[in-house]
């Protein structure tokens, strides 16, 4: 406001100064001017009182040079009265140059000041918008336009909310950060796109108004904060749908797979127990027996179906979390080849896994539900009698796990797809199986914080997969004796 | 004993109780059957059974909780039935008094085992406590700290010899990693698994006729461990 006012007292003052530094040189000189001249250097504090102060103080320059080169230099001298019609012809001329003058350069000096606003305004809007598209989200929204708001007005404090759909009902970034006044805010702006009203922006600011640049500025960027808000809103939705629609396939896909894995053990078990059942036939003991056994066999094959789909439904939940503790690698893997026994008939075993490999941050359950898997696959896919080898070693920071087998190569282009989901480089009706196996072997090994990948070997194929020696940085404690005994 | 020894089960499901109720009479036992947490703890007041087969998912509350409320006033042997992915919660029915676990779905024979186990150490336990622990091929003269495997010594370390010991007699039943390191080394509430594993393994090499395939100390994934002595 001060700075207004002292604009106004120098536009007065300013070509007042000039007009009369102007008229004292000419005094000093008239004996050398005509009055032409004089006419002529008197435009000078016009043109410049133009360009300094602007139209009004160019005018005023002009209307004063008028009067002073009137009063001074203009016969009769010392008064305002004009005798000879030739000098008449010299003021009115001079005067009408001296406005025409003053508006020219007046005008133009507007559109140069205009520009140079605009090009402010321009850059502060391209650099909001430049930010803003950075934002992903709601929070970091409001954040931005805030601290943009603060940075580029004149304010005490400003505050901008963003509405949400679910709690917490209202996101709010601040600047400059802290308390805001205990006062309520001197300018609101709600932030509003074609659809709703996405949010406030609330001004605290000791004068309460703003500028015109300010005001346009205000509205666009509170226009370009309630556009981001929806692109991110859209976005959000986009992305929800795709979920969706890929949980949707997945699912499709899984009871597809499920469904024909599981009728065959429940047909076989139905078959045999309604057999048993029936009483048609005098069943001898070992055809008895047989069925029995194929009852069992299949119920856990129904077991271990159930099992994979819902350690596949945790990992893609992400719920899986192992529980790590000190576990001996030997251990789980002869555990698991216990458990798969039978699967394993067929094929020779063979383990050779140092005496002194150390004990690896792992869960037990899980890692031997990868070796179950892994044993699994190479009992399904390699040529009965062949040798499936289990072996171990260390590289840095972690062990190097290998089941090799004897199973026929798997294109090398294939062999990143093998741990997909449903993946099965085979017909599916010749081998038995949901393809989850592979897939759930990576989730487990990854939450692991290790790496699983399928190799050809010359005479075979084998998986590795590795896992960190480090628990929480830290190899396991050496134990103590007790002291007692 | 002049009666069949009283079985209680608790679990909600009707398929599972009508085909253990079958089954388990057919093995000459009596059987009784509650399908809440709440009729199971009545049940077990008024009947006084010998043992309880217990479900760790319930209607009406927690499995663990039922565990631990019989266990304020009663010593009866508990096995849970769970099924896999609920280590957690078998551990904690195991530390808050159950004796024993079954994974669903399990073997009938695996079951009998254990109740037979569990109702031999109950009847055990309310006689003396004995010096000498015969369990399967193994002897532990707990006086004279000897150990023997088939009538030959083992030189065992003080640390083997506890854990063995205390392992041995409480043959055929699991013992969590937690009762192991609380009864062994003294640690309440630690994670110290590596302890475990390296006496486990040490022990196996030195018990086992061979390490590799462990007959006699087995290992229950998550759970802890189990020392065998009779073939099931």
């Amino acid at each position: 406001m001060r700075k207004n006012i002292l604009k106004i007292i120098l536009s007065f003052f300013g070509p007042l100064l000039f007009v009369a530094l102007t008229s004292l040189l000419l005094e000093w000189t008239s004996s050398l001017l005509n009055v032409q001249n004089m006419a002529l250097i008197y435009l000078i504090p016009v043109m410049v009182s133009s360009v300094i102060w602007g139209l009004f103080a160019g005018l005023f320059a002009g209307l004063i040079s008028f009067l002073a080169f009137n009063f001074f230099f203009i016969q009769p001298y010392n008064t305002l009265l004009v005798h000879q019609s030739q000098d008449l012809i010299t003021l009115a001329v001079f005067l009408a140059v001296a406005v025409l003058l003053s508006q020219l350069i007046g005008q133009t000096r507007k559109a140069a000041l205009l520009a140079k606003e605009r090009e402010w305004e321009a850059t502060r809007m391209y650099e909001l918008i430049s930010s803003l598209a950075g934002t992903t989200s709601i929070p970091s929204i409001s954040e931005t336009l805030a601290e943009k708001l603060g940075s580029n007005f004149e304010l005490e404090h400003v505050e901008v909310d963003i509405n949400a759909p679910s709690f917490p009902k209202k996101v709010t970034g601040t600047h400059p950060p802290g308390e805001k006044p205990d006062r309520l805010p001197e300018i609101t702006k709600p932030m509003k796109t074609q659809r709703d009203q996405e949010g406030e922006i609330r001004i605290w600011q000791a004068t309460g108004n703003l500028s015109n640049t300010e005001e346009r500025l205000l509205e666009a960027f509170a226009e370009q904060g309630a556009l981001a808000v929806e692109r991110i809103r859209l976005s959000q939705g986009e992305t929800k749908i795709h979920v969706l629609e890929e949980s949707d396939r997945l699912k499709t896909s899984i009871l597809n797979s499920v469904s024909h894995e599981l009728r065959s053990p429940l047909a076989a078990i139905k078959a045999s127990i309604s057999s048993l059942r029936s009483g048609a036939v005098p069943w001898e003991h070992a055809a008895r027996q047989e069925l029995l056994t194929t009852i069992e066999e299949e119920t856990d094959q129904l077991n271990l179906l159930v099992g994979n789909l819902l350690d596949m439904s945790r990992i893609e939940s992400g719920s899986l979390e192992p529980h790590l503790r000190w576990n001996s690698i030997p251990e789980i893997a002869k555990s698991a080849a216990a458990r798969m026994k039978g699967q394993l008939s067929g094929h020779i075993l063979d383990f050779q896994l140092p005496g002194d490999l150390p004990l690896v941050p792992s869960d037990y359950v899980l890692l031997e539900q990868v070796f179950i898997n892994l044993l699994s696959n190479s009992a399904k896919y390699a040529p009965e009698k062949t040798r499936i080898v289990v072996c171990a070693g260390l590289e840095k920071e972690s062990i190097h796990i290998r089941v090799k087998n004897q199973s026929p190569h798997v294109a090398e282009d294939e062999l990143q797809n093998i741990f997909e989901k449903f993946h099965r480089v085979t017909r599916a009706d010749k081998v038995i199986g949901t393809g989850l196996g592979l897939s759930i072997c990576k989730g487990i090994i990854e939450a692991h914080g290790g790496r699983i990948w399928a190799e050809n070997l010359e005479d075979g194929f084998q998986f590795i997969f590795t896992l960190p020696l480090l628990l929480n940085g830290n190899l396991p404690e050496t134990p103590k004796e007790v002291i007692d005994g | 004993m002049d009666k069949d020894p009283l079985i209680l089960l608790i679990d909600d499901e009707p398929q599972i109780l009508r085909a253990l109720k079958t089954i388990l009479s057919a093995n000459h036992f009596r059987v009784s059957s509650a399908v809440t947490g709440e009729e199971g703890i009545a049940l077990a007041a008024a009947q006084l059974p010998d043992i309880i087969v217990l479900d760790l998912t319930l209607p009406d509350m927690d499995g663990v909780q039922v565990c631990s409320q019989i266990r304020e006033w009663s010593a009866v042997p508990i096995i849970i039935l769970s099924v896999r992915d609920s280590e957690k919660d078998k551990v904690a029915a195991l530390d808050m008094g159950a004796d024993d676990y079954l994974t669903k779905p399990f073997g009938i024979e695996e079951l009998l085992a254990r109740i037979r186990v569990a109702i031999r150490h109950s009847q055990a336990t309310s006689g003396k406590k004995e010096s000498v622990i015969h369990a399967g091929p193994i002897v532990l003269d707990l006086s004279k700290h000897i150990a023997t495997r088939d009538g030959e010594e083992l030189k065992l370390t003080a640390t083997e010899f506890k854990l063995l010991a205390y392992l041995a007699a409480h043959s055929d039943r699991v013992l969590t990693h937690q009762a192991i390191l609380t009864h062994v080394w003294g640690f309440e509430e630690s994670d110290h698994l590596e302890y475990l594993r390296v006496y486990i393994g040490q022990l196996r090499k030195k018990v086992e006729e061979n390490p590799e395939d462990p007959k006699l100390i087995i290992t229950d994934p998550g759970i802890g461990y189990r020392f065998k002595s009779i073939d099931q």
